[in-house]
């Protein structure tokens, strides 16, 4: 069983071998990208030794290497936890990041910064390796700060631009905004168990958890998007595409639900946050949905359908089914990716024209992406045996079959119907019909640094879930019967999205400009909730910190009560006790005065 | 002056100091003070102009009327104890006379009006015998009572001089007021110790006359009177800036530096006989006078006044007043504070 | 211990005795020297404290101040010297005097045994510094900012002095190591509130305690380049170095006096972070952000827990070389742009890429990003302040949130968005620059690795 632990930490220490390289003059040169590229992808293949061999066992580990520090009773090592989750995991990412990267090999060539924005690529794959394989809260909160700041850097990657800038800054407000409930759960977890390491926690099995699952809960609203801290989500798009395809699809965004799914052991037991994760992932699921369907933001919509499907993720961890959960956070990260490489594909090809109504009649011009977009778009909306199938479907079939909530499910089914809207929008928009963009554009996409990333994702998109559900025994058992209209409610949702969104595209094609309505603003403007907080927030604050930390306390009562008072006084008395003209009178009197009072007052006794 | 009738005069004050300090008979004590306070007239005025008459008279009725307060002290003394002797023990009555007379001369805070008129309107090397040597007849006479002063009476005056020093210096830009206030400070700390611990307050007298002495010398050396002058030293000697800046903060009493010798010994004196409060409100007093200190040093020292190209080759003519004495000055009143464990011999 | 000290008193005549042309070079190499004289003392090989004599010891609390405090001066002579560059030889001769004198000082106060002898050494720093800040500060506003530096420590400090001849009456010595074993517990009284408050009140000021603040942002602002780094590096943590120190005689006092100075802390941490989020001048804003971290140092001192005590420790160390990093980027943006305001200098990235990288990992490292020490630091606070009081962790929450959004606003300001016209012609970031902010990132970066030997005394 060596060969389980080494082989998982040699993937590991591959992925540190380019970071260790741009000390060297290796950095500075062409191939460096290249370089990143078939580390990782040396990386993926050697993870697959522990992940087959988990597969094959069944056996979990943990190790220990190295001895950071002793506070008073908590030991804090460096160790990894190789279990299910990270086993599986781990392979998908890098297999994702390979991809990823290939493909921004492409897409960034002419970036004079490329190897730097391979370097930091690498880095936060690194973090999300430690924060997946991290046994003990310190080692994950370093991942989870790490996948956080890495995403700010990469979100503001074209830092020329205030957008990207401001982009990121939000990213890292909206993540650390979860970061305190991280805080405040290790806090807990300290203070009640006095441990950090999983295992042990899980052992000690405490009771009244709700605060630090609350915490938790909290941590992953932020990184994953959830309503309330969502806003982020959709602005990180300012970054390059294959950050927004690795980060913020099928990596960094997940991992708050894999924090989730992680604490499985104490949110099982736990109704009170269950149900809270049940309501805010529908919520999310459903508004989101309904944000994704009036963008024209090609990004915008794949990014509104992340988020739409992480909060289908709460909701399976909401009703207690977290390995089903995992399975789609897996098969999720194929057919996402690849829908992000695909809107790279046609906005890079498209001289950088994000906007989907002036794309259109694709199908033409770039099959390999039509076909590839087309296929993941089924496949984010659950058809039959393509990756999404085996987890979606399952998901909504536990859901239906649960004694839950009834609002929730509904709301979930219907944003699982949007999600097929959505797709069609963008099918229809970008890829049927007559081209609408500039005809002088030359369009050519038979680039293997483009075509082979897509390609393995794309087989990774009708496979993957087929294979992943196939080899793994899922732990908590799904719904084994159920009547045949509930089996088949999943796929009629979906199917009654696709056809009424087909026909209102159709219809719409050629309908007069009518003044917006309501709801259509509503959805355009994301629910007028970036309006709200994001005006009306940070003005407040800000001028809070302005009038009130600043200008009134610092400035004003704060200077006057001790230094300017102070000085005022003693300036008065100065005055009051130096101006004397200097008239022999009055020092007489003050002999006299004084003398007497003093032989009076001293002599009484 | 002629400098025979100079050398006359001031044998005859420090003359008239060492009676006081030495003699055990009240009436020698009080000629002593005659002497002395008729020998200074003359020094006080030695320029004669309005101004330093002014300041003579006044200093001289004064000093007269504290005389006459002594004398009439000593002779209730007598009428009490039948004795001359300087040793015997004072009844109340007369020790309180005989205090506000001595803190008349010394120049306490109700009776402080006349030290920054009269520092003022004399010369400088003339405030510099005012405000040092002028002390030590009254301090010893207080010295050798010490016991039988009256500790309520001392410890009022005391405070009111510690802020009125403060609180004088702070609005004033001659340098001689300042110093004057400054030495109704540094009076103040001395009587405030005087009845737990008279050594204390030799020490503090003995260090207050070296940094007075040092600060005097540093200005005589330009004869700068003003902060204005002052401030123009860069020009003239740069290394002394350097020195007026130690020496302030030292005067100050601002640790590490001598000034601070003093006021550590004294609070910790008050604080032995169970008085925090008022060490407490002396030390934050005696942060008025470090301001004004401060003000002196900012505009000497540690910002380079605007000044025209003539003042700029200033240094070029040299200087004719010697500086022999000044570098063991001012080393001594910056750096004794490390031989502090001498005063355990003092015990 | 005088294997440290006089070395470094060796260094005065060296600046006086060196070839103008060498002073820089000759201070900066003797003076690290100097601190590689002082590594072997992080080993602190027993529970007990290096008692080198009756004067002078050291411990683990001590020792990393001490050490930060050797770390620096030669940053704070690298970072000076183009600053200085107009002054005459003999004038930049006397300001790194000033700084070898304040150096002197620090160390002495940090290994002293007597607390009379640290309190002379606390005061003693105050006049180098108040050199370094009126004499060679940037504006006239320097002055004021002097006065309000002396007044405010002086005037928190003279009780301590009261109170600590008063604690010399009643407990016979002053000797750190004896008193902790012999002082009894304070009872309850008023008189022993006032005790309390007067000792504390000294640090308290010198941290500085929101409130009693004032201070510290006038002499950060005003302050030359070395100024700045030492203040907020070292004199800092005077506060925090003596409030852990006197805390151990206080007891019980401090349990329920601290509620109105925890509370203070609390509130002042996110007022003056959010003061941060407003600032348009660079200085300004570090300093604040200063008061802010120093806030929690005095949370720390006041749970008084073992993490707590050891956050504390490990927190001082971090900011120390944090802000110093911080004052000395702002202090290359000044050089170049003659400006601390930040929207003179945005954009910088495109200009100076090493630089941005520095300021990036210092902004990083401000904001607590694991798993540097920063970090360390600021999660043990918060974990006893959580023990301490649940609710707590919900005005924590709110400083982490905005201590990482001032402290990326400022990245953003200085390095990034578009590159204005007028910083076209830039000097490139020099190699004494990039050497100053390698050697403020280094050690941050090693005691990640091994941060016990920073925990402090209880570790």
């Amino acid at each position: 069983m060596n060969l389980f632990t080494s082989s998982t930490l040699l993937s590991l220490l591959i992925l540190t071998m380019p970071i260790m390289a741009s000390n060297f003059n290796s950095y500075t040169k062409k191939s460096y990208p290249n370089y990143v590229k078939t580390m990782v992808s040396y990386s993926f293949l050697v993870s697959l030794i522990p992940t087959m061999m988990f597969i094959q066992s069944g056996q979990e580990m943990m190790i220990s290497n190295w001895h950071w520090m002793t506070i008073q009773t908590l030991k804090l090592n460096l160790s990894f936890k190789l279990d299910y989750f990270s086993m599986i995991f781990m392979p998908v990412a890098l297999f994702v990041t390979w991809s990823i990267m290939e493909f921004s090999m492409w897409y960034m060539h002419s970036d004079p910064n490329i190897n730097r924005f391979f370097k930091y690529l690498l880095m936060f794959l690194i973090t999300m390796m430690i924060l997946v394989t991290a046994n003990n809260l310190f080692q994950l909160f370093i991942g989870w700060e790490g996948v956080g700041i890495m995403s700010f850097l990469l979100i503001g990657w074209w830092y020329g631009r205030t957008d990207a800038n401001t982009a990121a800054l939000q990213a890292i407000l909206y993540n650390r905004i979860g970061d305190v409930g991280f805080l405040m759960a290790m806090a807990w977890f300290l203070f009640n168990l006095n441990t950090w390491e999983l295992q042990q926690i899980f052992t000690l099995n405490p009771t009244n958890t709700n605060l630090p699952l609350a915490g938790l809960l909290l941590a992953a609203t932020g990184k994953s998007a959830q309503f309330g801290l969502h806003p982020w989500l959709p602005s990180a798009m300012e970054g390059p595409t294959p950050v927004s395809a690795l980060l913020h699809s099928s990596t960094m965004v997940v991992a708050g639900i894999f924090l989730l799914i992680r604490f499985y052991p104490l949110t099982e037991n736990n109704k009170t946050i269950q149900t809270m994760m049940l309501c805010l992932g529908a919520i999310t699921t459903l508004f989101t949905a309904i944000c994704a369907l009036t963008q024209n933001d090609i990004k915008k919509i794949v990014a509104f359908s992340t988020s739409s499907q992480l909060g289908l993720m709460m909701v399976t961890v909401g009703i207690n089914q977290p390995h089903l959960a995992f399975l789609h956070i897996c098969t999720h990260a194929f057919f996402k990716a690849m829908l992000f490489l695909c809107s790279g594909s046609i906005i890079h090809s498209l001289n950088d024209e994000q906007d989907i109504r002036k794309m259109g009649g694709l199908y033409k011009s770039l099959p390999f992406t039509t076909t590839a977009l087309i296929t993941g778009s089924l496949a984010l909306t659950g058809m039959p045996f393509l990756t999404g199938f085996y987890s979606k479907d399952l998901i909504i079939e536990s859901i239906n079959t649960s004694y839950t909530n009834a609002w929730a499910l509904t709301i979930t089914l219907i944003a699982t119907s949007l999600t097929a809207v959505y797709s069609t929008r963008i099918i229809y928009f970008a890829l049927l019909g007559q081209p609408r963009f500039p005809a002088l554009i030359l369009i050519n996409e038979n680039n293997p640094l483009l075509i082979n990333p897509i390609k393995r994702l794309l087989i990774g998109s009708i496979f993957a879930g087929f294979f992943i559900s196939n080899n793994i025994t899922p732990t908590t058992i799904p719904q084994m019967t159920m009547p045949t209209y509930l089996k088949i409610t999943a796929m009629l949702v979906t199917l009654l999205g696709f056809i009424v969104a087909l026909e209102l595209n159709m219809a719409t094609q050629n309908l007069k400009l009518t003044p917006p309505s309501k709801y259509l603003k509503f959805s355009n403007l994301l629910g007028y909730f970036p309006t709200v907080m994001h005006r009306l927030q940070p003005l407040i604050n800000l001028l809070a910190s302005q009038k009130v930390a600043s200008m009134l306390l610092d400035l004003t009562w704060l200077e006057n009560a001790l230094p300017k008072s102070i000085s005022s006084f003693q300036m008065k008395t100065s005055t009051l006790i130096s101006s004397q003209k200097g008239q022999i009178k009055l020092y007489f009197l003050s002999f006299l005065i004084t003398l007497t009072l003093s032989l009076i007052t001293l002599n009484i006794n | 002056m002629n400098p025979l009738i100079f050398t006359m005069i001031m044998l005859t004050v420090m003359l008239g100091t060492m009676i006081v300090m030495t003699s055990s008979h009240w009436l020698m004590v009080w000629i002593g003070f005659e002497m002395n306070m008729l020998a200074i007239i003359p020094i006080l005025m030695k320029k004669y102009n309005p101004r330093s008459m002014e300041a003579s008279t006044k200093y001289f009725l004064t000093q007269a009327t504290a005389s006459m307060l002594l004398m009439l002290a000593i002779v209730i003394n007598l009428v009490y104890s039948g004795q001359w002797s300087i040793t015997k023990p004072l009844d109340p009555t007369t020790s309180i006379i005989m205090t506000l007379a001595l803190a008349m001369k010394l120049g306490l805070s109700p009776f402080h009006f006349w030290v920054p008129e009269v520092a003022q309107g004399i010369k400088l090397s003339s405030g510099l015998i005012l405000l040092t040597w002028q002390k030590l007849a009254p301090m010893s006479i207080l010295y050798q009572l010490s016991p039988t002063l009256n500790t309520n009476l001392l410890l009022t005056m005391s405070m009111m001089s510690i802020a009125i020093g403060g609180w004088g210096g702070l609005n004033q830009t001659q340098l001689r007021k300042i110093m004057a206030y400054s030495s109704i400070a540094h009076m103040g700390w001395m009587t405030a110790i005087m009845t737990y611990n008279p050594t204390m307050a030799l020490l503090n007298l003995a260090i207050y006359i070296l940094l007075t002495t040092t600060t005097f010398v540093m200005f005589m050396l330009n004869s700068t009177t003003t902060t204005l002058s002052l401030s123009h030293t860069w020009n003239k000697t740069p290394l002394l800036t350097t020195a007026i800046l130690t020496t302030m903060l030292s005067l100050g009493g601002l640790p590490p530096l001598s000034g601070f010798l003093p006021k550590w010994m004294i609070i910790q004196e008050l604080t032995k006989n169970d008085s925090i409060i008022m060490p407490t409100t002396m030390a934050i007093t005696a942060l008025l006078n470090l301001y004004f200190y401060m003000r002196l040093t900012y505009s000497t020292s540690l910002t380079m006044f605007p000044s025209t190209n003539n003042m700029k080759i200033k240094w070029q003519f040299g200087h004719l007043n010697p500086t022999t004495l000044l570098a063991p000055l001012i080393i001594l009143s910056t750096l004794i504070l490390p031989l502090s464990p001498i005063l355990a011999l003092l015990e | 211990m005088l294997k440290i000290i006089i070395p470094t008193t060796m260094l005065i005549p060296l600046v006086w005795l060196s070839k103008n042309s060498m002073i820089w070079i000759n201070t900066t190499a003797y003076s690290l020297m100097i601190t590689l004289i002082g590594l072997p003392l992080l080993n602190q090989f027993n529970d007990n404290s290096l008692n080198m004599s009756l004067t002078y010891f050291s411990d683990s609390l001590s020792t990393p101040l001490l050490m930060l405090t050797m770390w620096l001066l030669p940053l704070m002579i690298i970072a000076s010297q183009f600053h200085l560059i107009k002054e005459s030889y003999t004038r930049k001769k006397l300001y790194i005097t000033m700084l070898i004198l304040l150096q002197i000082f620090l160390i002495m106060t940090f290994s002293a045994t007597e607390l009379i002898f640290f309190y002379i050494l606390f005061e003693a720093t105050l006049v180098p510094t108040l050199i370094i800040i009126t004499r060679w500060g940037g504006q006239t506003e320097r002055l004021n900012a002097g006065l309000y530096f002396l007044f405010y420590t002086l005037v928190g400090s003279l009780p301590l002095l009261v109170a600590l001849i008063y604690l010399q009456n009643i407990l016979g010595s002053l000797n750190i190591l004896l008193i902790q074993h012999w002082s009894s517990p304070l009872t309850n009284s008023w008189s022993n509130s006032l005790l309390w408050l007067a000792c504390m009140m000294a640090f308290m000021v010198k941290m500085p305690l929101y409130g009693l603040h004032l201070w510290l942002p006038k002499a950060h602002v005003e302050a030359p380049i070395a100024g700045s780094m030492v203040l907020a590096a070292v004199l800092l943590k005077l506060g925090g170095y003596g409030m852990l120190r006197i805390t151990t005689l206080l007891n019980p006092t401090t349990n329920f006096m601290a509620y109105p100075f925890l509370m203070l802390s609390l509130w002042g941490m996110i007022m003056t972070s959010s003061i941060c989020l407003r600032q348009t001048d660079l200085k300004s804003l570090i300093a604040y952000s200063s008061v802010s971290h120093m806030a929690l140092v005095i949370v720390a001192v006041l749970i008084q827990t073992p993490w707590s005590y050891m956050g504390a420790t490990a927190l001082m160390i971090a900011h120390g070389l944090t802000s110093s990093m911080l004052f000395c980027l702002a202090n290359t943006n000044y050089e170049r742009i003659h400006s601390r305001t930040m929207i003179l200098a945005r954009g910088l990235q495109t200009v100076l890429p090493l630089m941005a990288a520095w300021w990036l990992l210092a902004s990083l490292t401000n904001l607590a990003l694991p798993p540097s020490i920063n970090l360390i630091g600021e999660l043990f606070v918060v974990m006893s302040t959580f023990s301490w009081s649940p609710l707590s962790i919900g005005l924590m929450g709110i400083n982490i949130i905005i201590t990482a959004l001032y402290s990326l606003y400022m990245l953003i300001m200085t390095q990034r968005g578009k590159q204005t016209h007028h910083i076209s012609n830039l000097t490139p970031s020099y190699t004494r620059e990039n050497t100053l902010m390698a050697m403020h990132i280094l050690p941050l970066l090693l005691l990640s690795i091994n941060p016990k030997i920073i925990l402090g005394t209880l570790y």
